[in-house]
């Protein structure tokens, strides 16, 4: 671990004052549940950590005009807020899922959504790996079993962030601030593929901050996320998915249907959502739909399960949604 | 590195004449908690982790992170002059090779633990590359380069008896398979390492480890000093499994650097360095042909069958394993990789022969249209008190309510399909050897002393039960002392030999402190000493005077009782039998399995304490549920460097993946002790696999049982949905 210098940021002005256009130079830190794990393993040697935990952390929620949720709110705050849990199902269950209870309680929405991937080959040190600044992906000829199914390289990370696919489904903004004032993106638009951008994983500037999720209000929307893991405690989704839909009566009006941990961010599908669009949902219609979702997918060597993993994400996260009993 | 093998003896011995085991006893095969359960639940207990000394430093080594090269230059001086370090410790020279990732290369002492960190980064080592190998099939190749000296392949003799090609004359099916094991790490949770101190030529070492006495030798030996300048003190514990037996290449580093730098070193190792360096299980993979007769009898068995140990150790493991087979044949080649070398682990070779057969079993069994029980009864030996199967599959299949299992593949509609399989083990877990020293004060109190450790097994507990039989006082008088090197001898806690070692050992050695004290205060109370008897916290003379256990004590004066005592024959048998049966269910949608539950008979001779006998044998069940789901030491297949040396994609069990167990223990009092450790960890994840089986219809012949692996069954068996 380099020995770094820390700014307690009392607000944001403070916070982006602290903060460096030179990337890995300067990091926020909130939780640090992934940071401080990043600086042990040498893959992150900041020479200044600015705390943002002292940030807006709170969640105000209206019934007509959405929530806005400071970015430091604890992912158990989340969990524990009535209203959250009953007008935006799909994002509680994905942060039910995170980590531990001991992650719960410390890890942030904001760090939750930036933290660094989770490839075997980025977090060891041994592997000088395109994303940090090498020649190759190990993972193309490599271990590549938990790797991506879709996204094209030349990274096949998949993004670690479980809260990003239902905020990308329920149609969720992020309000970003940075030296030239702030901003409000799209969480569709936030993340970047390693084609686009290698070294990070979103638009974020290293100067700038994630300070909000807004999320519109959720009349007539239907959520629900299905997560398959393979450990039932403290693991991560082999795949997961998110489904929301807008509906008029028992008919789908539109639907959103996002996968997660199998693309370098998280995956919409628009050809599940066609599918969805205009049908009452039964289970021949979430397989439809399940199917349509991962008929580009592009497995490596070693990962051809996850299409199948994926498929019965989306089948279950639609029929979840819907209300129909899944297992 | 001395390891502990499986230690076998009589299964039922003759009688101990002076201290036989008490037909009625009052303690033992009791439920009794362990006595320093609070201690380490609560934090307060010290394991060598937790040890701090005046001016103590903190060391940590430098690691190859190539899998084989040779060390070209070392250059540690820019690591000497770097903040907080007091000395550096090259440990390879110029020229000579590094043959895995983790092998050591050079180690750093500084006062804090980060200072140690920062300036190994500074110690530059050149290192020139070597071609290297990263599993079994790169090994196997022909044209694979010669790594390792004399050979990358070690070919054993072949094992053969009855007539094979008469034994697959008459067998109606024949089955041929290849199945497989992969490599799993010990994954102790309190890692390798120790505190050293030297005063003068006298070197204390607190160390984490499951032999006191061996690692005093060791570090004798390594260092070349007399075994009597060592003291090894292990009061705690966080695990062995079988890799703990020395003071290992770390713990000479930390001695080395103690002298070097004048003072106390700390040298614990971290996650990583743990999964690369400190041993491991070996991989198994066995091409078998096996034949059945139509009467559902086992005819013939002819396996070709391989493994890695790593860089240069053996991967043998007994195969067929249990099961009768009249007519076989066996050929085992040790392959060699550039990975962390094997070291024994829980049952050393049993799990993989146990799966490998098992799966084998229901295969055969399928064949005949054979229930797996009904089977399995039919191929095994003769009921013996070291072989008692044919008793217990019965029990195991009563508990998990065995006839509500229908044929291999559920009918069931649906995603979640449901099964049940079962399997047996079976391990030596005899004793001998052990020393004790034991002492009654004259205020009543009784210490016991003996130069044994708790890898688990609750040492301290059964020491104090036994104690307390047999002086028939209540334990809360007993002090047990145990883990130190300065105690009477006791070998290492392997091959499940603690307890069969320890508890004839104090019996005997307490039974001469009763002796002695009925010597000494036999006139006081007006008799011989072969008419007084201690029971109940009294002590009779027959036809006289009883007395409480404390005034009988008084009568010593100033001056205690102090014998020491052996284990001796009589007390203690080898053999034991077990029984496991699995209920999964399976997504065959997503395939993932999880446990439900597992039952498990078994048997240890005299039960000493139930309890703790009990949680030893949850311990090995849940490792094995690990073993049969989870954990895989994953090399990169280019470069040989393991991606997953940590606790997050190195799978290991958490709560929620904890099967409910029950457990069903055979008390055999009249075999004397056996041990436990081992043989609990041996079936659960043939047992597992068979229930997998069972609930989809497919066969899955490769641990551990990933959703890869069940979905491309389930694929090639005609598709899940």
């Amino acid at each position: 671990l380099k020995a770094f210098a820390y700014v307690n940021a009392a607000n944001e002005r403070e916070a982006l004052a602290g903060l460096d256009a030179q990337r890995g130079r300067v990091m926020p830190i909130a939780g640090g549940m992934d940071l401080l794990g990043l600086m042990k393993n040498y893959i992150a040697q900041p020479e200044r950590l600015v705390n943002v935990k002292n940030l807006d952390a709170t969640i105000q929620a209206s019934a007509t005009a959405g929530v806005r949720i400071g970015a430091a709110t604890k992912l158990i705050e989340l969990i524990e807020h009535q209203g959250i849990a009953k007008n935006y199902p799909a994002l509680v269950t994905a942060a039910e899922e995170v980590g531990t209870p001991q992650i719960r309680n410390a890890g942030t929405v904001g760090g939750n959504i930036m933290q660094r991937p989770r490839c075997w080959y980025f977090r060891n040190e041994e592997f000088h790996c395109l994303k940090k600044g090498g020649a190759r992906c190990f993972a193309v000829e490599g271990e590549n079993q938990y790797h991506a199914i879709f996204g094209g390289g030349p990274c096949h990370i998949v993004h670690p962030s479980s809260l990003a696919v239902p905020l990308i489904a329920y149609g969720a903004k992020f309000r970003v601030v940075g030296p030239s004032g702030e901003r409000d993106i799209d969480a569709g638009e936030f993340f970047q593929l390693p084609a686009d951008n290698l070294m990070g994983e979103t638009v974020l500037k290293p100067n700038e901050l994630l300070t909000h999720v807004i999320l519109p209000a959720s009349t007539s929307m239907k959520g629900a996320t299905y997560e398959v893991r393979f450990k039932q405690s403290h693991d991560w989704p082999l795949a997961m998915a998110s489904v929301v839909m807008t509906m008029d009566g028992n008919r789908v009006k539109s639907a959103r249907v996002v996968m997660g941990a199998v693309a370098p961010i998280p995956w919409r599908t628009e050809a599940a959502e066609k599918v969805l669009a205009g049908k009452t949902i039964t289970e021949a219609v979430a397989v439809e739909a399940a199917t349509a979702a991962v008929a580009g997918a592009e497995p490596m060597t070693q990962n051809s399960y996850k299409v199948q993993v994926a498929r019965t994400a989306v089948k279950r996260a639609i029929m979840r949604a819907a209300g129909l009993q899944t297992v | 590195m001395r390891q502990v093998p499986e230690v076998r003896a009589a299964a039922v011995p003759a009688k101990h004449e002076k201290y036989p085991w008490p037909e009625k006893p009052v303690l033992l095969s009791t439920d009794v908690k362990r006595l320093d359960g609070p201690v380490k639940a609560s934090g307060r207990a010290k394991y060598a982790y937790d040890i701090k000394r005046p001016g103590m430093l903190f060391a940590k080594v430098l690691r190859s992170p190539h899998p084989h090269a040779r060390v070209v230059s070392l250059d540690v001086a820019a690591a000497e002059k770097a903040p907080g370090v007091k000395a550096v410790l090259p440990w390879r020279k110029t020229g000579e090779k590094v043959v895995y990732q983790g092998d050591e290369v050079a180690a750093v002492a500084a006062a804090t633990e980060e200072q140690a960190l920062d300036a190994i980064r500074m110690i530059k080592v050149e290192y020139e590359p070597l071609p290297h190998l990263a599993n079994v099939e790169q090994s196997l190749r022909p044209e694979a380069p010669s790594v390792f000296e004399g050979g990358n392949v070690k070919v054993g003799a072949a094992e053969e008896s009855g007539d094979l090609a008469a034994g697959f004359k008459a067998a109606a099916h024949v089955v041929e398979n290849t199945y497989n094991t992969q490599v799993v790490t010990h994954a102790c949770l309190e890692t390798h390492g120790c505190v050293c101190e030297w005063n003068g030529d006298q070197l204390t070492a607190w160390v984490s480890t499951q032999a006191v006495h061996g690692t005093r030798e060791g570090f004798a030996k390594a260092l070349n000093i007399p075994i009597t300048n060592v003291r090894v003190i292990t009061e705690y514990m966080g695990g062995g499994f079988g890799s703990k037996f020395g003071p290992d290449v770390q713990g000479i580093i930390c001695a080395q650097l103690a002298q070097k730098a004048g003072a106390p070193v700390h040298l614990l190792l971290d996650r990583k360095e743990e999964h690369l360096a400190t041993g491991n299980r070996p991989s198994a993979y066995a091409k078998i042909k096996a034949g059945v007769g139509a009467d559902g009898m086992l005819t013939a068995f002819d396996a070709e069958t391989w493994g890695t140990g790593g860089a240069g150790a053996g991967s043998g493991y007994p195969l067929p394993y249990i099961y009768q087979f009249p007519n076989r044949r066996r050929v085992h080649k040790d392959v060699y990789i550039n990975a962390g070398q094997q070291r024994a682990m829980r049952a050393p070779g049993h799990p993989q022969g146990c799966f490998i057969t098992e799966v084998l079993m229901d295969e055969l069994a399928d064949r005949v249209r054979m229930d797996p029980i009904e089977f399995r009864l039919k191929n095994l030996p003769e009921q013996a008190p070291n072989a008692m199967w044919k008793a217990y599959f019965p029990i195991a299949a009563e508990m998990i309510d065995w006839k509500r299992r229908h044929p291999t593949g559920d009918p069931a509609p649906g995603p979640i399909k449901r099964g049940l399989g079962v399997a047996a083990n079976r391990w030596g877990g005899a004793g001998r050897g052990t020393k004790a020293h034991a002492e009654i004060n004259p205020d009543g109190t009784v210490i016991i002393r003996c130069g044994t450790q708790d890898i688990g097994v609750g040492t301290k507990t059964i020491v104090a039960m036994i104690t307390a039989e047999t002086l028939g006082i209540p334990m809360d008088l007993v002090t047990p002392q145990i883990g130190d090197s300065n105690y009477p001898f006791s070998g290492g806690s392997g091959g499940s030999t603690t307890a069969a070692s320890v508890s004839p050992a104090i019996r005997v050695t307490t039974g001469k402190a009763r002796d002695a004290l009925f010597a000494r205060i036999a006139p006081q109370l007006g008799a011989t000493p072969d008419a007084l008897t201690v029971a109940d916290g009294k002590v009779s003379a027959r036809g006289g005077k009883t007395v409480s256990w404390k005034d009988a004590c008084k009568m010593l004066g100033t001056e205690p009782i102090a014998v020491d005592g052996e284990w001796e024959a009589g007390l203690s048998a080898s053999g034991t039998s077990g029984v496991q049966a699995a209920e999964v269910e399976v997504d065959v949608e997503t395939g993932v399995t999880r446990v439900k539950r597992i039952v498990c008979v078994q048997d240890m001779g005299l039960v000493v304490d139930m309890k703790t006998a009990t949680t030893q044998i949850y311990g090995g069940i849940i490792s094995c549920v690990n073993y049969a789901l989870f954990e895989d030491r994953i090399l990169d297949r280019n470069t040989a460097q393991m991606v997953n040396p940590d606790m997050e994609w190195y799978r290991i069990a958490g709560m929620s993946d904890i099967p409910r167990i029950d457990v069903r223990i055979m008390n055999q009092p009249e075999r004397g002790v056996v041990g436990i450790g081992e043989p609990p960890a041996v079936s659960t994840a043939a047992a597992i696999t068979n229930a997998v089986r069972n609930a989809t219809g497919v066969t899955i012949r490769s641990l551990p049982l990933t959703p890869d692996k069940v979905l491309a069954a389930l694929e090639r068996a005609g598709g899940t949905n």
